[in-house]
């Protein structure tokens, strides 16, 4: 289905307004420059623009569907500039410049939601919550991982696998993971 | 929990972390395999939930003033081109055969057998249309495998693919523009985008297209290549 038809900017732009904190701080997360994180949400967005938004109801909610196309951009964004070396060095206090208030019951929302997620992944043992890291946020394969720490690429998937596992289940006994996902 | 070759790439997967060649392999494996979906199905609520990790900031207000910029200025343009879109001014003759700019894997794809109706339309700066005068000798020249397509070039500016008998792109895959310029392979750009319901797609071609041979439009993964995967459904060359 399409969210938003190409001669309607008013419904582009509600979309925009309700997802673009989540894909800014993501973009960010992983990219950790400003001027890239912002092309990354503008790539994103001006791609689900010109697609008219196409949705697809089986993967998930808008959210994660919006999100998910950020997080190919962002990975994109990666690979493209070896940003891989130059990412650990963001942009300074920049965080704390853009850091969501708590103005509005969504941005609440979002940040209780971030607490219960980083918990979750507080409960993983560090070299489980490392390899998720480096993939997801680093935008590392698996064979880039491995070489990086050293360690066989079947211990980097087995270590991935089981993370996500147990982050699954913390979630759910947080009582988190609906919300998260809906 | 599996224990066949695939039970670890799971994980690899939702994170995106596998080798672009085990994706293929894995999805294929994933129809056939319940427990790997079953598996899937439940890691996924993780993996959905890792982008909630990051800090939440506000992205900065002149973000959504660019986007927005952007977003008004094309749908005026659309809603300009309006009828005349649609309308084809004349058919050419092509270059050259469409598989003799292609690698011989898209040359063979019987898809392009049914290359169809040439149209053209330039638009100027501001969107206005300047008519079938302004065409006269180096009209870009549009083919497309399935339905019609027609590349505005706005003077001084990007250009517009417009199509109109596009199949979607299938799930998890869309539509990317890609840049060939004489004796180099297709560049890619950023330029992705889906089919309407009805068929119809219209997406902005990135940059000048001075110096570019042919655009190209083909079936990629949802994402983007760096390489094109599949034949091109639209072969445009720029005036």
């Amino acid at each position: 289905m399409h969210l938003v038809a190409r001669t309607d900017p008013r419904a582009f732009e509600c979309l925009y307004e309700r997802h673009s904190g989540a894909a800014f701080s993501l973009a960010y997360r992983m990219v950790g420059k400003r001027g890239t994180a912002e092309d990354v949400v503008q790539e994103a967005f001006l791609n689900l623009w010109r697609s008219g938004a196409r949705y697809e109801r089986t993967r998930g909610s808008v959210r994660t569907w919006v999100l998910g196309i950020v997080h190919h951009r962002a990975i994109d964004a990666l690979r493209r500039s070896t940003v891989h070396d130059k990412r650990r060095a963001g942009d300074e206090g920049i965080e704390e410049r853009l850091e969501a208030k708590e103005r509005t019951e969504v941005e609440v929302a979002r940040r209780d939601e971030a607490r219960t997620v980083r918990a979750a992944m507080d409960t993983l043992p560090a070299e489980q919550c490392q390899v998720i890291e480096l993939a997801y946020f680093g935008g590392f394969s698996h064979s880039e991982i491995a070489e990086l720490l050293s360690t066989p690429i079947g211990t980097i998937k087995g270590r991935m696998r089981l993370g996500l596992e147990k982050m699954r289940n913390a979630l759910v006994a947080a009582g988190g993971a609906e919300g998260l996902i809906a | 929990m599996t224990d066949h070759e695939f039970t670890d790439d799971v994980g690899a997967y939702l994170l995106q972390a596998l080798a672009p060649d085990e994706v293929a392999p894995f999805e294929a494996h994933l129809e056939t395999c319940a427990e790997c979906r079953r598996e899937l199905a439940l890691l996924r609520v993780a993996a959905d939930a890792l982008p909630n990790a990051a800090v939440q900031m506000t992205p900065p207000p002149d973000l959504k003033d660019r986007i927005m910029a952007v977003v008004n200025s094309e749908a005026e343009l659309l809603q300009a081109a309006g009828a005349r879109a649609d309308e084809p001014i004349r058919p050419r003759e092509r270059k050259r055969r469409f598989a003799g700019l292609l690698p011989a894997a898209w040359s063979a794809r019987p898809g392009l057998a049914l290359a169809a109706t040439l149209m053209i339309l330039v638009l100027g700066g501001t969107g206005a249309l300047l008519g079938r005068s302004a065409l006269d000798g180096n009209d870009p020249q549009v083919t497309a495998a399935l339905g019609e397509a027609k590349l505005i070039q706005r003077k001084g500016g990007h250009s517009t693919l417009v199509a109109t008998g596009l199949r979607p792109p299938g799930p998890g895959r869309v539509y990317q523009v890609w840049l060939k310029r004489p004796g180099q392979d297709p560049k890619p750009t950023n330029a992705l985008f889906g089919a309407r319901r009805d068929g119809s797609a219209s997406v902005d071609v990135p940059g000048s297209l001075q110096g570019v041979e042919t655009v190209l439009v083909t079936s990629e993964p949802e994402g983007g290549s760096q390489k094109p995967t599949t034949a091109p459904v639209i072969e445009a060359h720029p005036a």
